[in-house]
């Protein structure tokens, strides 16, 4: 049967075929295909490890900004309060103050007016005085122009000493 | 789109019925008269090898190939032309001639004294024509994926070197990288080059015309080769232990001792396994040309007993060859595929550790 007896030609070119096509492909291609496809797989492996860390890292980014959101709410509302303490405290303070020092202006105008009334009383008593002086001096000496009178006030002012002696 | 198809495929089928008669009847009266038709002959024809190669439609003229011979006086080259048709060809004072029969059938032989000797034969025949046409088509295929990486780098492929990085990956991922693990790197140029080369080899036989057609798969010759080389890479880089598995298994002392039963069954195990490789695609490749061409060789043998059974034989025997080749394009991917895989299974239980026996054991069952 020629079928399944090899032909010695054949299996010399074959021979020889093979190892020319096995040393061109693996001069060739096969270490630069292999190699590509190892890297592209691990490449493709990297990326999709990549691709969760992210998501895991955005998660967490996430998290973390509404955790800092909600601290800046809680401190924003502490601020608010706390200025508003502040506000009424300093309002409250100065009030305290306005109301000392109106009270010292009265009472220094309180003094003064005291002063002031002290001084006019002197006045007017010091006046008033001089005044009467005066008009008993001028009344003195219109009475006392006559004789008749003279001796009347003479005689009273000694029935006077009479008496009580 | 079903009914479609199907019913181009008949109206292709009658027209080829109506055609094949035709032709089976002028091939008749070229022979003159009523010749019978040798199926064997046709068959193993087609499944042989030969000098030249034919040309579609015309079955007398052949595309010459050179010859290459050493005969009694050493080295003579000459185009097959000058042999065709039973021709003698006179070189340097030495005749050569294609046997017509005897044991040199289908062979150039050289007369020697009126004897038929068989000269010493490399000639780039058919088959070894086909051989060089599939080392170029191979590298045709691979060498253009090699210069994209180079100019894209990373970048996926895509329509054509898309589908052969697709293909490569398939066999170095799943078969080689799975099997061999961490060796796979030294391994898989050859193994990968073989799958490549068995998968075109099978395709082009599938082509019916001139750049294909060569039954080369289907050759003992060539799968013998294969199958050598895959025992050759497979015992080379076998490591120790895999020989001391072989020579002194790890066996009750009375199975290997006196008598050495064990021994002698790894020992055939060696060289079953490339017979199997061997025999494997040989013999699955021939059956698929061979049916194809008896599918083929009905319709004329039906073609002498009238119009009507040869219109019918055309149709059905055509549909037929058509569901069988379309199962060949399979089968040349089942076979390349196994016999990649089986290489990959040989080389791997060749390079087990002693600290893997458990899984060595797993692998032969």
């Amino acid at each position: 049967m020629e079928l399944f007896t090899p032909d010695f030609g054949l299996i010399f070119w074959m021979f020889l075929s093979f190892a020319v096509l096995f040393f061109i492909l693996w001069k060739f291609a096969w270490p630069a295909i292999t190699k590509m496809i190892d890297q592209r797989a691990e490449l493709i492996d990297k990326g999709v490890e990549y691709a969760q860390q992210a998501r895991q890292d955005l998660d967490q980014a996430q998290a973390k900004a509404e955790e800092v959101m909600q601290e800046a709410r809680r401190q924003q509302a502490d601020i608010l309060r706390e200025a508003d303490r502040v506000k009424t405290q300093i309002i409250e303070e100065a009030r305290g103050e306005a109301r000392q020092a109106a009270a010292k202006e009265l009472d220094q105008a309180k003094l003064q007016i005291d002063q002031a009334r002290k001084e006019a009383e002197q006045n007017i008593r010091d006046e008033v005085s001089a005044f009467a002086l005066n008009i008993a001096q001028k009344v003195v000496r219109n009475q006392m122009s006559d004789t008749k009178a003279q001796t009347q006030l003479v005689d009273s002012l000694l029935d006077e000493i009479e008496k009580k002696n | 789109m079903k009914r479609l198809t199907l019913i181009a495929l008949l109206l292709i089928s009658t027209l080829v019925s109506m055609s094949f008669p035709a032709a089976a009847s002028t091939k008749g009266e070229d022979h003159g008269g009523e010749e019978k038709i040798d199926p064997k002959e046709i068959i193993f024809e087609h499944l042989g090898d030969r000098y030249g190669w034919e040309v579609p439609f015309c079955h007398h003229k052949s595309i010459p190939l050179p010859i290459i011979v050493f005969g009694s006086d050493g080295l003579h080259i000459f185009s097959s032309a000058r042999v065709e048709h039973g021709k003698e060809y006179v070189d340097g004072g030495k005749i050569f001639r294609i046997a017509a029969e005897g044991d040199f059938k289908g062979k150039i032989v050289e007369i020697v004294d009126g004897e038929e000797t068989r000269p010493f034969d490399i000639s780039i025949t058919k088959n070894v024509f086909a051989l060089i046409l599939t080392v170029i088509v191979v590298c045709l295929v691979l060498l253009p994926l090699r210069c994209y990486y180079r100019r894209k780098g990373y970048k996926a492929p895509r329509r054509w070197l898309g589908a052969v990085e697709a293909l490569t990956a398939f066999i170095y991922d799943g078969v080689i990288k799975s099997t061999l693990k961490d060796k796979a790197s030294k391994f898989a140029p050859y193994l990968l080059t073989v799958f490549y080369f068995i998968f075109v080899m099978n395709l082009m036989g599938l082509m019916v015309v001139f750049p294909g057609g060569a039954n080369l798969t289907g050759n003992i010759a060539v799968t013998l080769v294969l199958a050598i080389l895959t025992f050759l890479v497979t015992n080379i880089f076998g490591t120790k232990h895999y020989w001391k598995e072989i020579f002194w298994p790890d066996v009750p002392l009375w199975l290997k001792f006196p008598l050495p039963i064990m021994p002698i069954i790894e020992i055939f195990g060696v060289f079953t396994k490339p017979a199997a490789l061997t025999v494997r695609l040989f013999a699955n490749m021939m059956g698929g040309h061979m049916i194809v061409i008896v599918l083929t060789l009905l319709i004329f043998i039906f073609a002498q007993m009238g119009m009507a059974v040869a219109g019918g034989t055309a149709v059905i025997s055509t549909m037929f060859s058509i569901f069988m080749l379309l199962i060949d394009v399979l089968v040349s991917f089942i076979q390349a595929y196994v016999f990649t895989m089986l290489s990959t299974i040989f080389i791997s239980l060749a390079q087990e550790n002693p600290h893997k026996e458990h899984g060595a054991a797993e692998a032969k069952h």
